[in-house]
């Protein structure tokens, strides 16, 4: 986080919201960007933005109110709708906003020396494709370079006044060859942490490698997800049952099985929000509370869910400092920084497999049971420690909270994907549906 | 029109609006207020390509400052070095069906309150979890071009969804019920889509697991909207069409489907992703993507027009603040004369997969994936056991064939599509349809 430059309309804001309403907190950001798309191998066309907003929370004899708008001129019509949108809300237990802390004043995911530049899209664009080169037989479709940068300012009643500067950058690429299609990715908060050559690479190998699948009977296999598709399957089943509001409200199929074993011993997921390095890291969440590292499971068992202000207080318990938000526009709500899957690290191809680079339609997965059938993308067999022939298509289906107990190894190379920063890994007995 | 050399077209298009929500669970308000925005996008094709600036809390300026305005964008446009050229087409704005109730005059807690009745009415045995969601959209907009064309409209779109959870012995199951609009105010008297949401968790908790592998599937009218979304109306967007990554690119005039099959993105239709003109100021028009079974029109905007022709122009789409991309908007396969009794016996042993949780597509592969909410195992043309989690993929090209008969009655379901980071207001429908020899993922086992 960065010092704190006194804004004259915040002081106001406090002056005039605390004589309305018990508390009050102001979350504003203010940001720029740049990106490049391309069209096949041209740039098709090239953009900036600057985007500013704030979201100004009330809280009132436990009812909470809310509102935003990019206009910060009009912080006083805000101010107002907040407060009416607190009559309506339904009085809650509520013990307080944070009082104010001393943090570090590092930002942990800002590249200060980041060009927030056309020319600097346009290179990381020229790279992927050098990078692409590499297998011809695949052409480029589609892709696209972003770089932005922004400043959160923070404030609450109780006198916190944090600020804090993020950066990033983000890569993609899109390649076919016949009807066999790669898709690769990269991001981080600094030009250097990014590999565009390697993405352009991967991402022909993919298309140009993935073609000539053959059919795969239907049958169990052991299956290697790499970090897009554990992901994926993580994100949209797993990850939501550790919601501490999904826990209080019944939608969790992990609520009440603290200290009981919910995954493969060899697993442990947590929230490092200090990790160097990595993209969501952050001294304090969205509602000002400190970060800490919170272990949901280790080694196989579960051992907290995570919680923000307000589900905290409903539920009796502490914010574990969990709050995100989706934009200036959005309330806080509960999440992650950086979710790590860590454990021992193992070979993964030694033995025969089905390697799985990446899933369609994880979405759709049953988010309460965690059953879910979705369709392979890039697909292979492992033979002989290394990717084989390809396979055509197939599903994959079963249910995400028993593969859990079924992950028998851990690949030694983690990779961030989003919020997730994890490796692929081999798990047994999956059923796949052949064609 | 300005002169500024080296800018070919330029155009602006801001949104402002407001938007409202009302989040209850468990029969408490969580939150409910009120939220401003405007934003704009400008657009300058340069000589070779696009440059855009992406504005939030939009003040329109004139005269030197909006000189200054197009020429940081045509600075942006030099770093683009692709040959871009616009199709000639249509300029004209349809008129917003009225609302049959204004959102606006009805307080935040006359919505509040029939929100909570809504959510009350899943309250039933084996329920262990309610919620719903309120949300509305005012939108503003306002475009205009180096053209000389303007034009401004408002839209309000409107609707809630409820969300139940039903568990019993450790089975946990859910049923979801949305209806959005744009003809209004939609929260009165609708009791009904919270029983129907709690029956269909409850329901669900005794349905089988399907067992997957290839059968025939009868789909309901939601789910095969759905298919008619992600197996064809992805594929025919012309900006996929252009990069190469489409297996319906080159295909026009080829038979894909049975002669009986005609698939239409329809923007002018006044359903959930009606548009009154397009986000480059094109008029909106019926687009029959497949006609009788054969790849008929592509959906374009000016420049893919252009590019590869073969289509309709008008299906350029964003969210406030951000740039076009081509889109769907109400997408459907069209009625066909089959009872409904007919696709059931001629389905004979099979599958009926109903509702949708979603759907993805991979174009350039000609690969898709959607979920069913529930389904029935058809067995001698009889509805038998409920399953649940079930899943369809398959591939374009061949899939289509598969429907062979099309029943007497079109149903819209709305929602949202997300492409490009970038989600808006769709619809889907169809009639009841008959799919043979569909790819079904289950994880049910014998």
């Amino acid at each position: 986080m960065r010092w704190w430059v006194a804004v004259a309309w915040i002081e106001e804001l406090f002056k005039q919201g605390e004589k309305r309403v018990d508390e009050l907190e102001v979350y504003c950001f203010s940001g720029t960007s740049v990106s490049a798309d391309l069209k096949q191998r041209r740039v098709s066309l090239c953009s900036s933005s600057i985007e500013t907003g704030l979201c100004i929370r009330t809280i009132d004899k436990g009812k909470i109110g809310s509102s935003s708008t990019n206009d910060p001129q009009q912080w006083q019509a805000c101010l107002d709708a907040a407060i009416a949108g607190g009559h309506l809300a339904t009085p809650q237990e509520w013990r307080g906003l944070p009082d104010p802390v001393t943090l570090p004043v590092e930002d942990l995911a800002y590249d200060l020396s980041l060009a927030i530049e056309p020319a600097m899209a346009h290179d990381l664009l020229r790279e992927m494709l050098n990078g692409a080169a590499a297998h011809p037989e695949a052409s480029v479709t589609a892709g696209g370079a972003g770089i932005a940068a922004g400043e959160i300012t923070f404030a609450n009643s109780h006198g916190i006044r944090y600020a804090s500067r993020q950066s990033e950058v983000s890569i993609s690429l899109e390649a076919i060859s016949g009807q066999s299609t790669g898709y690769e990715f990269d991001h981080a908060f600094s030009r250097a942490l990014v590999n565009p050559e390697r993405v352009g690479e991967r991402a022909a190998f993919l298309a140009s490698r993935s073609a000539g699948g053959k059919d795969v009977p239907s049958g169990e296999y052991d299956v290697i997800l790499s970090p897009m598709a554990y992901a994926d399957l993580l994100g949209n089943i797993f990850v939501p049952a550790l919601n501490g509001r999904n826990v209080l409200q019944g939608r969790s199929k992990l609520a009440g099985r603290i200290g009981e074993t919910v995954t493969a011993p060899l697993l442990s997921l947590y929230d490092d929000p200090h990790r160097k390095g990595a993209g969501g890291s952050t001294w304090f969440d969205a509602e000002g509370t400190p970060t800490r590292r919170l272990d949901f499971v280790r080694d196989g068992i579960l051992t907290a869910f995570a919680y923000d202000l307000k589900t905290a207080y409903r539920a009796g318990k502490g914010s574990t400092g969990s709050a995100i938000r989706g934009g200036f526009a959005g309330l806080p709500a509960i999440g992650h920084h950086n979710f790590v899957v860590d454990g021992k690290r193992d070979e993964l191809f030694d033995e025969p497999a089905i390697y799985v680079h990446s899933v369609v339609g994880a979405h759709t997965a049953n988010p309460m049971s965690g059953d879910f059938s979705v369709e392979m993308s890039n697909p292979f067999r492992v033979k002989d420690g290394a990717l084989a022939e390809p396979i055509r298509g197939a599903m994959i289906s079963g249910n995400v909270f028993d593969l859990q107990h079924q992950v028998v190894a851990l690949g030694k190379e983690s990779r961030p994907v989003g919020s997730y920063i994890l490796p692929p890994v081999k798990i047994n007995k999956v059923r796949v549906i052949g064609k | 029109m300005t002169e500024t050399p080296g800018i070919r077209y330029y155009d602006l298009r801001q949104v402002s609006g407001q938007s409202t929500h009302v989040d209850v669970d468990m029969g408490v308000i969580e939150s409910a207020g009120t939220t401003f925005y405007n934003k704009a996008v400008i657009r300058v094709l340069g000589p070779r390509g696009w440059g855009i600036l992406q504005i939030d809390n939009y003040t329109p300026v004139s005269g030197k400052k909006f000189e200054e305005m197009l020429a940081s964008a045509e600075k942006l446009a030099l770093v683009a070095d692709d040959a871009v050229n616009l199709g000639d087409v249509p300029r004209t704005i349809q008129a917003v069906p009225p609302v049959r109730e204004d959102c606006r005059n009805v307080s935040i807690e006359e919505k509040a309150e029939l929100l909570l009745a809504i959510e009350k009415a899943a309250d039933r045995p084996l329920v262990t979890s309610r919620r719903a969601n309120y949300l509305e959209r005012i939108e503003n907009v306002r475009f205009m071009d180096s053209s000389g064309s303007e034009y401004s409209y408002e839209c309000c779109r409107s609707g809630f969804s409820v969300m139940v959870v039903a568990s019993r012995n450790g089975t946990v199951q859910m049923g979801y019920e949305p209806d959005h609009t744009i003809h209004g105010f939609n929260l009165r008297h609708r009791e009904d889509m919270g029983r129907k949401a709690a029956e269909m968790a409850v329901s669900l908790l005794d349905a089988g697991l399907a067992k997957g592998g290839k059968m025939h599937a009868v789909l309901d009218p939601e789910l095969a909207g759905v298919f008619a979304h992600e197996a064809v109306g992805h594929a025919s967007e012309g900006d996929l069409i252009e990069e190469g990554n489409s297996v319906l690119k080159g295909r026009t005039g080829e038979k894909i489907g049975d002669a009986s099959l005609t698939i239409v993105d329809d923007p002018s239709l006044h359903e959930f992703g009606f548009e009154p003109v397009d986000a480059e100021g094109i008029a909106v028009a019926r687009t029959e993507i497949i006609r009788a079974g054969k790849v008929n029109s592509f959906l374009h905007n000016r420049q893919t027009l252009a590019a590869i022709g073969n289509g309709v122009a008008g299906h350029a789409r964003a969210m406030p603040g951000k740039p076009p991309l081509v889109r769907m908007s109400n997408t459907f396969i069209e009625a066909g004369d089959a009872t409904d009794e007919e696709i059931f016996a001629e389905c004979k042993n099979g599958i009926f997969l109903a509702g949708s949780r979603g759907g993805q597509v991979d174009p350039g592969r000609g690969v898709f994936q959607f979920n069913a909410e529930y389904g029935y195992l058809i067995e001698n043309g009889e509805r038998t056991r409920m399953v649940r989690d079930v899943s369809l993929s398959g591939e374009i090209l061949k899939t289509l064939h598969g429907i062979v008969l099309c029943g007497k009655k079109r149903v819209m379901h709305s929602g949202y599509c997300g492409k490009g980071g970038q989600s808006v207001p769709v619809s889907d429908g169809a009639p009841l349809v008959l799919l043979r020899d569909a790819v079904v993922g289950g994880s049910g086992v014998d």
